[in-house]
């Protein structure tokens, strides 16, 4: 493009050749990114240890805010889990007699908002109470069962989020037949509470390191920029544009995330790897089956998109500001 | 080719550069800018590669009036501009033909593309032989060739020099003149500052003369004589 000369090529004998047809210019666009992108991983190899660095905090940065989304993710589907098996369980009366026992069980379990009724009669709850509690043998000095026959609820799949289990649980409490009944969702209410707490700060937590890492990239590509003021001076007088100077910078920030993210997803592999033996010592303490869930491929890819758009910002805040500052003098 | 209308220059400060130069240079000619360090010279080239912005009067360039140049479009009116420092200006940690390459990968030429355009011009300065080697292991001839080379690469109408023959012997100086004369007898309009009055007595080219921020001689009676 010459604003100066229209038809340059031709108006001088010294440059009848050689212009480059327009579609040419158009093919040679992407050629050209290609080329920058590996010319700035190739500088950057040239000069490790600071991008090492820079890809370092920004894998670390990245690595604490993806490793407790991982612990997150798995709490919540531990109490997930919790709250659908959420079951009521009803203490019947004493006096009632097995027949009554069993009308009232059938009575339950043909209503809509249940989904299964399951019968523990008082021996059954004492033999379990004597292997779970440890008194063992003491029991049996009792002289007669002190526990009362008990009916376990699931209900109904529409009704087992908080709200509706406690509706069903007062109608339960009504019933002529049953002494007591017990839901018990408080507790699951409070940890649902401490782990949108514990989210809310994750999330608070993620955004101040994605800043931290944003300034901290600015600020390599900004020495970046100022080591290479001589050459950056000398392109803008033969005629470069500041995108054509900033877009090596741009890649080099771009490449930053891409191998920061890497770093990332190694480490919290790594470190979710290493949580998990503890967690299953934990888990088989508790008597639970439990798999810790890592992160998904969707999950990798996505931790790798936030380092590169990281990257990129970063150097495109230092990009703009310095680029345009520099002008020969 | 190049035309001056009562320009002015004043640097904040208050520093005075240039007050109400005048002149015109037509396209295909060839002239010498002469006068004290401190004269001027430098800025009145400087007005036109747009390093700097006159503060009263215009510059014309093709008759394109540059304040009408918005600061994006100064790269495109600067390949239009072979230009030629003092100090090269050359990336030291580049090779020579990248060197010379560089305003042709700016334009958007890919290296093999490029190749057979950096070698002309490398040929014509006479440095086909020193394509791979590095700024530093020339001599200052032969780096001030190579910024000639990277200036003329794209071909441009206009040749900017400032002091190009700054460092060099009267000899080596006298051959990098011969280079531009040469350009020159290609129809490139050339304007080199230059306070080497010895090498503009033995040339008959036109020059104007600037003195204290004044043109007090455009070369044009000179030629009437």
């Amino acid at each position: 493009m010459s604003l100066l000369f229209r038809n340059r090529s031709v108006e001088k004998g010294a440059s009848n050749r050689g212009r480059l047809p327009w579609w040419r210019r158009a093919v040679m666009v992407p050629v050209h990114h290609v080329q920058q992108a590996v010319a700035s991983l190739g500088e950057m190899w040239r000069n490790p240890f600071a991008s090492l660095m820079t890809m370092a905090v920004l894998g670390l940065s990245l690595t604490l805010p993806s490793s407790l989304y991982v612990l997150v993710k798995n709490t919540s589907s531990i109490t997930d889990s919790w709250q659908q098996a959420s079951e009521i369980t009803l203490f019947l009366k004493k006096e009632l007699k097995t027949s009554e026992i069993e009308t009232f069980k059938t009575q339950t379990s043909l209503s809509d908002n249940v989904e299964s009724v399951r019968w523990v009669p008082k021996d059954e709850g004492l033999e379990q109470f004597k292997e779970q509690s440890g008194f063992g043998e003491t029991l049996d000095y009792l002289s007669n069962n002190p526990l009362p026959d008990v009916l376990v609820v699931i209900p109904a799949e529409n009704y087992r989020a908080a709200e509706q289990a406690e509706a069903l649980l007062l109608e339960f409490q009504n019933k002529r037949e049953v002494a007591h009944a017990k839901l018990d969702i408080e507790w699951l209410n409070r940890l649902q509470a401490i782990l949108d707490l514990i989210e809310d700060t994750l999330g608070a937590l993620a955004l101040v390191l994605c800043l931290s890492v944003v300034l901290i990239v600015g600020n390599t590509i900004r020495l970046n920029i100022l080591s290479k003021r001589d050459e950056i001076v000398i392109m803008k007088l033969v005629g470069a544009t500041n995108a054509f100077i900033q877009r090596p910078f741009l890649y080099t920030g771009a490449w930053y995330g891409f191998i920061g993210g890497i770093f990332a997803w190694v480490v919290t592999l790594l470190l979710i790897w290493w949580i998990e033996s503890a967690v299953l010592t934990v888990t088989n303490l508790y008597d639970s089956q439990f798999q810790l869930d890592g992160l998904t491929f969707g999950e990798l890819i996505a931790i790798w998109v936030i380092a590169i758009g990281l990257g990129l910002t970063g150097s495109y805040l230092a990009v703009r500001r310095h680029i345009q500052s520099i002008e020969p003098e | 080719m190049i035309r001056f209308e009562q320009v002015s220059k004043t640097y904040p400060g208050g520093h005075q550069a240039l007050s109400h130069v005048d002149f015109h240079v037509k396209p295909g000619e060839m002239a010498f800018l002469t006068g004290h360090s401190g004269a001027g010279k430098s800025t009145l080239l400087k007005l036109i590669s747009l390093m700097e912005r006159p503060t009263a009067g215009r510059v014309l360039i093709n008759g394109h009036d540059l304040r009408k140049i918005k600061p994006s479009q100064v790269p495109y009116v600067r390949r239009d501009i072979g230009m030629i420092f003092q100090d090269h200006r050359l990336l030291m940690d580049k090779t020579v033909f990248d060197n010379v390459a560089l305003p042709l990968i700016i334009e958007g030429y890919s290296v093999q593309e490029a190749r057979k355009r950096v070698l002309a011009a490398l040929e014509k300065v006479g440095l086909a032989d020193k394509v791979k080697h590095y700024p530093q292991m020339l001599s200052g001839g032969e780096q001030q060739r190579v910024g000639i080379a990277r200036a003329i690469v794209t071909k441009p109408p206009l040749l900017l020099a400032d002091e190009p023959t700054g460092n060099l012997d009267p000899k080596l100086s006298m051959e990098i003149i011969r280079l531009f004369e040469e350009f020159n007898k290609v129809g490139v309009a050339v304007l080199i500052a230059t306070h080497d009055l010895g090498l503009i007595a033995r040339l008959r080219y036109r020059t104007l003369t600037l003195k204290d921020g004044r043109m007090i001689n455009d070369g044009l009676e000179d030629n009437e004589l």
